[in-house]
């Protein structure tokens, strides 16, 4: 089964986590860890299953690095 | 629409009662919400001579204006209330994810009176609030508490809780003690943990999931996607952390000048706020030997605190709610010397200064012990430092025994000592219990006077005046009295605020006597700072945002953007003006006399130190204190805001307004 969840440019993204907060449900979350340029840092990703599909995070997101893309669910 | 959830949360915890409250348009656009919301609720609510640990004190967690409006930089929390320490207005600050969870449960500050008879917390999850038993919970440092309410919460809410609560220190009323967020963050200041102790409330827990309102959202993040991409670009090379005390000896040489707000960003980015710590020992602005030293005499070198060694133990880089900067990390201490934990946070500047060149301890991983030791007992970092430099003095004079020490040698830079020393002071056991409520109380009981460094009964940040006068002026003339967060000369140069003020002076290359002598532009300087900081805490902003300048974090234009409003610079420098002065007169109604805190001698120059960046500065800081207040419409002798500036002000009708 499909839905719209959010896909991230993390290249973009620069770990504000206005996305993660906004998130009514507390599915997406500042858990991976990655690196920015030289930096270890830590980037939003769906931590839980039950992602709803809102579009609140993409809406958030102050540098428009989050996408709502049609994915399986699986 | 503006960016105000329109309501507080009212709390009584000897009642049991919690009510919500609107709150008139016309507070908002006087005072914003954050610091000016607390200092306008206090002051029409509490009343005169309140005991700051009794039912009267009003503890208040606000979040500021731009929260939630996709503003970068503008996470930050307050916590305000009568200061234990001082007797007069109390308040810190915090970051983490607090500030936005206050606005998701549907209000812009949360304001608790009263005391309850046994241990609860605070829950609200944005339709309920409840006062629950927090008896599971009492006697947990700060750590282990919020992880045991994650543990029992999590399952059961919507949306993840936020939690702020306080640790040993706070339960057990430390004077020094502050409220403790996300594993040790702590907004130390005040002895605000020992205020939120007295009521027996553990711990603030939020889990709403209301949406942030937003005049003009596409604008914010117009102007945020500008300065997001900026700083991704920003990077310095590696290593480079190993010559800022090189930059440092220069700076101490150099007259004031006006600095590149952008380097703040690159230096905090690559290091954290730890990138000061070899830049102050060598400049004169970081404190040796409780307050005496030189990088010389005390043979200190500043690659004894390289942060590029931090850097190294660092596993990941962490941020607050709305920060693009990130500067504080999570360190991997396992296996290093004193280590009890396995991870702590990256320490702050303060409290490396403040226990190592302070102490002269050069064992940076006794620093990371005590960091995580401070941030779990919920004790701060500034205060503790210098309540142990003075002790370490007292001792080195004879002024105390190894009998009244319990066996504790303390000398300078015997850190084992130390440590012992700070745990006694956390579990509040023999000499540890008689200090644990700061330097001016464990002076008054011992002596030593002349080695207590406070300032109206706080101890002052880890910053000398004799470097920077400026911060001298705030150490004394602030309503908070010897916070470190209020103005520096070196952040003036860098904010530009002469582009959205017309009167703040603008930022010149001049020598640094002027910063002494002039005291007719130090105080418009003065004024200036203290009314930009002010606007930013009723904005939720980070001090960094604002040392980064007003071109780089438009903080004029983001405001006019969240709220709708088309206000220029000086109107909202008045708003600042305005939350100084309420957090004034909040002191003179409860007693607290602003003519009676003085700076320490020593930090005044009081003798002169004879060697060193510092070397013969004397300041004039009761001078330069009289013309910042008068400045601000205040009487220039004793701090009262006078008659025609409360009208001015229109805080008379202000404090009319029924709520």
């Amino acid at each position: 089964m499909s839905a719209k969840l959010p896909v991230f440019d993390y290249l973009n993204c620069v770990s504000c986590g206005i996305c993660a907060q906004a998130c009514p449900i507390s599915v997406l979350g500042m858990k991976k860890e990655g690196r920015s340029g030289k930096y270890r840092n830590v980037f939003p990703e769906l931590v839980r299953a039950g992602c709803i599909g809102c579009g609140t995070c993409a809406r958030s997101c102050p540098m428009d690095v989050i996408c709502m893309e049609e994915q399986d669910r699986e | 629409m503006t960016s105000f959830m329109g309501h507080i949360l009212r709390v009584d915890l000897s009642e049991g009662s919690t009510a919500s409250v609107e709150i008139p348009p016309e507070v908002y656009e006087a005072v914003l919400t954050g610091k000016g919301l607390e200092a306008w609720y206090l002051y029409t609510h509490m009343p005169a001579g309140a005991d700051p640990l009794g039912p009267e004190n009003i503890l208040s967690f606000a979040a500021g204006a731009l929260c939630g409006t996709g503003a970068f930089l503008t996470g930050r929390w307050t916590v305000a209330c009568k200061s234990p320490l001082t007797g007069g207005w109390g308040d810190a600050n915090g970051g983490g994810l607090f500030a936005p969870a206050i606005k998701q449960c549907g209000y812009d500050a949360i304001f608790i009176s009263g005391v309850s008879e046994k241990p609860v917390y605070l829950f609200c999850d944005g339709k309920n609030v409840e006062i629950r038993d927090a008896s599971a919970y009492w006697g947990l440092d700060a750590t282990e508490a919020e992880n045991a309410l994650h543990r029992d919460l999590d399952p059961v809410c919507r949306k993840k809780p936020c939690v702020a609560c306080i640790g040993p220190s706070g339960e057990k009323l430390s004077l020094i003690a502050g409220i403790c967020n996300e594993g040790g963050r702590i907004a130390a200041r005040s002895g605000v943990g020992a205020v939120m102790g007295s009521k027996k409330l553990k711990a603030v827990v939020l889990a709403g999931a209301k949406p942030f309102p937003c005049a003009d959202p596409e604008t914010i993040k117009a102007m945020s996607k500008e300065l997001g991409q900026k700083l991704l670009k920003m990077t310095l090379p590696s290593g480079l952390g190993a010559f800022i005390g090189m930059g440092g000896r220069m700076m101490g040489h150099l007259p004031s000048m006006p600095l590149d707000g952008s380097l703040t960003a690159y230096m905090f980015r690559e290091w954290g706020t730890q990138a000061n710590t070899p830049m102050a020992i060598t400049s004169g602005d970081g404190p040796i030997k409780n307050w005496t030293g030189t990088p010389r005499d005390a043979r200190l070198m500043p690659m004894d605190y390289n942060p590029e060694q931090i850097n190294r133990i660092e596993t990941v880089k962490y941020h607050c709610y709305s920060c693009p900067i990130g500067c504080g990390g999570r360190l991997n201490i396992r296996g290093r010397k004193y280590a009890e934990f396995p991870e702590t946070h990256k320490p702050e500047y303060e409290t490396i200064e403040a226990f190592g060149p302070l102490l002269m301890n050069r064992s940076l991983d006794s620093i990371y012990q005590l960091n995580e030791l401070l941030n779990r007992a919920g004790m701060d970092c500034i205060s503790a430092g210098n309540t142990v430099a003075w002790a370490i003095e007292c001792y080195e004079n004879g002024i105390l025994t190894r009998e009244q020490t319990d066996g504790l040698e303390l000398t300078w830079g015997n850190t084992e000592a130390i440590l012992t020393l700070v745990k006694r002071m956390i579990a509040r056991e023999g000499f540890g219990d008689a200090i644990a409520d700061g330097v001016k109380r464990a002076s008054e009981r011992f002596g030593g006077k002349e080695f207590a460094m406070h300032v109206g009964g706080q101890e002052p940040g880890m910053h000398d005046a004799r470097n920077d006068p400026q911060l001298g002026i705030h150490f004394v003339a602030e309503p908070a009295p010897g916070k470190h967060t209020v103005g520096m000369g070196l952040a003036y140069g860098a904010m530009s605020l002469c582009d959205i003020c017309s009167w703040a002076p603008p930022a010149t290359l001049h020598p640094k006597s002027r910063d002494i002598e002039d005291t007719e532009t130090m105080a418009l300087v003065s004024k200036a700072n203290a009314c930009y900081t002010m606007l930013t805490d009723g904005a939720g902003g980070c001090y960094y945002g604002q040392m980064m300048g007003v071109h780089m974090w438009k903080l004029v234009e983001y405001l006019n953007a969240a709220e709708g409003w088309n206000y220029d610079g000086d109107h909202y420098m008045e708003i600042g003006e305005r939350i100084q002065t309420l957090r004034q007169l909040f002191n003179i109604r409860q007693g607290f006399d602003p003519a009676a805190v003085k700076l320490p001698d020593r930090m005044q120059g009081i003798p002169p130190l004879s060697s060193g960046p510092l070397k013969g500065v004397k300041l004039r800081n009761r001078e330069q204190v009289a013309a910042h207040w008068k400045a601000f419409g205040w009487d220039e002798k004793t701090g009262v805001p006078l008659p025609e500036t409360v009208r001015r002000l229109g805080i008379d009708r202000l404090t009319e307004v029924p709520v």
